[in-house]
């Protein structure tokens, strides 16, 4: 004890004992330092970017274009890229809209059902698991148009994440919740509403980002199957035409707007849960 | 009229397993009744039989000569681990009973009539706050506020105290006395708890009940006036220290019993 004493005294040699605030950061430094952090990585990865797209031989029309070269590129594309967007939006609001509803309405039911549960969770266990790009082809002959085949598709890759979640909050919801909803004599579509929504909420948003990711997955991949328009085959289009700045630009834009609709998901979620502690 | 909560040779078994054993009790309307008993005694799943959360496996259970299948709003309950639903503000916690309890009145007379409740509870700050902004203490002067908004003549209160620290449990203690004491007609409350002091300084009558399975062991009258005071009950040693010894006594004598059994 006292040699550790003497030790640290040694440490900070005929010195008033700094401030807590004033003094050395001890640990990892505080607010500048830790957004660094991942401003490093960004960094890094665009000097290796830019270096790449510099020094491989790769000819006239490089497959690597310069971050230059593609910034300059996505800016003049970014009207075509916006239109493009809204495109990809029609195909992806509706089936995504229609998934979330029909994921919560029928997995809630089934959740809170036993009867139910026994007629469908043995198919849903086999049709969940199916890979939703396998029925593209199919949907696209079966369809009148390719905009609603797309949206069939884009609604099943993302129904079963949802609807899997609804199912797993109805059951989860603790007994003590139950008791008080019988005690309170809420009934039906009541109590659904009230109590057994708002419980599986926490479920439900884990089954929608899911079923958001799956959704951007499978409107691309339609799109590169037979769209004449939005984000999928805007990237299809240029590469054709070997348009690597073009394509590497639409896949950064795309990248972009997934994550932005990520964050809006995470917003909604964080303000619906604020009763989560 | 006028029958009570009526319990004839009830018993419960959960899995084979008995919990309850030939129980025969009778409260009458309007009687405050402190049902004691160790962990294990089945106090709670006598409760729940009441509330018609469980269903009797043997025996007849009725409330005003009817017998008891299910839950109704005429039996209003109170769990220890305030159980109000944590995505509605307190308020629309309480709304959401007076809309059972009074189907026919508007919203906005719901919402008024649950801020009252919720100011005689000592909340009115907390109305608009959600049950996880509150202490444990506010969300169970909610869910007590809660139960007297069903309007229920028949309140069962699982340990509602058990979680609180002592300078709560005495608040709250002496708040549902005061609410209990000024309702015309009175309810009639079953109060579930393991804590002597508890049950004499609110009950008009001890049921004790033995472990595994539980049973009927004593049942005391408390001959203790009303309104009841905290310091003179504490001054006045004999009378609450008589039933202490009591109940205290009939319990170890319990539980020798089922040692020397085993």
């Amino acid at each position: 004890m006292s040699d550790y004493i003497a030790l640290a005294n040694q440490d900070l040699p005929s010195q008033p004992m700094p401030g807590a605030l004033d003094g050395p950061p001890l640990s990892a430094p505080r607010w500048p330092g830790r957004a660094l952090e991942s401003v490093a990585v960004w960094v890094v990865l665009l000097l290796a970017w830019s270096v790449a797209s510099v020094h491989l031989p790769l000819g006239d029309n490089p497959l690597l274009p310069s971050p230059l070269i593609t910034a300059k590129v996505l800016w003049e594309s970014l009207p075509e890229l916006w239109a493009g967007t809204l495109s990809s939006l029609t195909i992806l609001l509706p089936g995504f809209a229609l998934a979330t509803l029909l994921g919560i309405v029928t997995g809630l039911a089934v959740g809170t059902s036993l009867r139910l549960q026994r007629m469908f969770l043995p198919f849903a266990k086999v049709a969940g698991p199916v890979p939703p790009t396998v029925y593209i082809p199919y949907a696209i002959a079966i369809l009148p148009t390719f905009r609603l085949s797309a949206i069939f598709v884009v609604f099943i890759g993302a129904f079963w994440p949802i609807f899997q979640n609804a199912v797993a909050g109805a059951h989860a919801l603790e007994q003590r919740y139950r008791d008080n909803a019988r005690i309170l004599g809420l009934r039906g579509f009541e109590y659904q509403r009230r109590v057994v929504f708002p419980a599986a909420l926490p479920h439900i948003f884990t089954g929608m980002a899911v079923g958001l990711a799956f959704s951007f997955i499978l409107l691309t991949v339609a799109e590169l199957f037979g769209a004449n328009a939005g984000l999928g085959r805007f990237v299809q289009y240029y590469a054709d035409f070997a348009d690597y700045p073009r394509m590497v630009a639409g896949i950064l834009y795309t990248g972009l707007v997934t994550f932005l609709a990520m964050t809006l998901l995470d917003r909604v979620r964080r303000r619906s849960l604020f009763w989560l502690r | 009229m006028g029958l009570g909560l009526k319990l004839e040779g009830v018993s419960f078994a959960y899995d084979a397993t008995p919990v309850l054993q030939d129980i025969h009790l009778n409260i009458p309307e309007g009687q405050f009744v402190s049902l004691l008993g160790a962990s294990g005694s089945g106090k709670t799943t006598l409760l729940r039989l009441a509330a018609g959360l469980n269903e009797v496996s043997s025996g007849r259970l009725s409330w005003n000569g009817v017998p008891v299948r299910g839950p109704s709003l005429e039996r209003g309950v109170v769990f220890q681990d305030y159980a109000l639903f944590p995505w509605l503000s307190v308020v629309d916690n309480v709304e959401i009973a007076i809309a059972k309890a009074k189907p026919g009145i508007r919203k906005a007379e719901r919402l008024s009539e649950a801020r009252g409740y919720l100011r005689q509870l000592g909340l009115a700050a907390a109305i608009g706050k959600y049950p996880g902004e509150l202490s444990g203490g506010m969300r169970q002067r909610a869910a007590i506020a809660r139960a007297l908004a069903l309007g229920s003549p028949l309140l069962l209160m699982d340990e509602p105290f058990g979680a609180l620290d002592p300078v709560n449990r005495a608040r709250l203690q002496d708040l549902l006395l005061e609410a209990w004491e000024l309702a015309t007609p009175r309810k009639t409350i079953v109060f579930v708890t393991h804590d002597v002091d508890e049950a004499i300084y609110l009950g008009d009558r001890l049921i004790v009940l033995g472990s595994s399975p539980g049973r009927q062991i004593a049942e005391l009258p408390v001959p203790l006036a009303r309104p009841r005071e905290r310091r003179s009950l504490l001054d006045s040693h004999s009378l609450h220290h008589a039933l202490r010894e009591q109940v205290a006594a009939t319990l170890v004598q319990d539980t020798l019993q089922r040692l020397r059994a085993a």
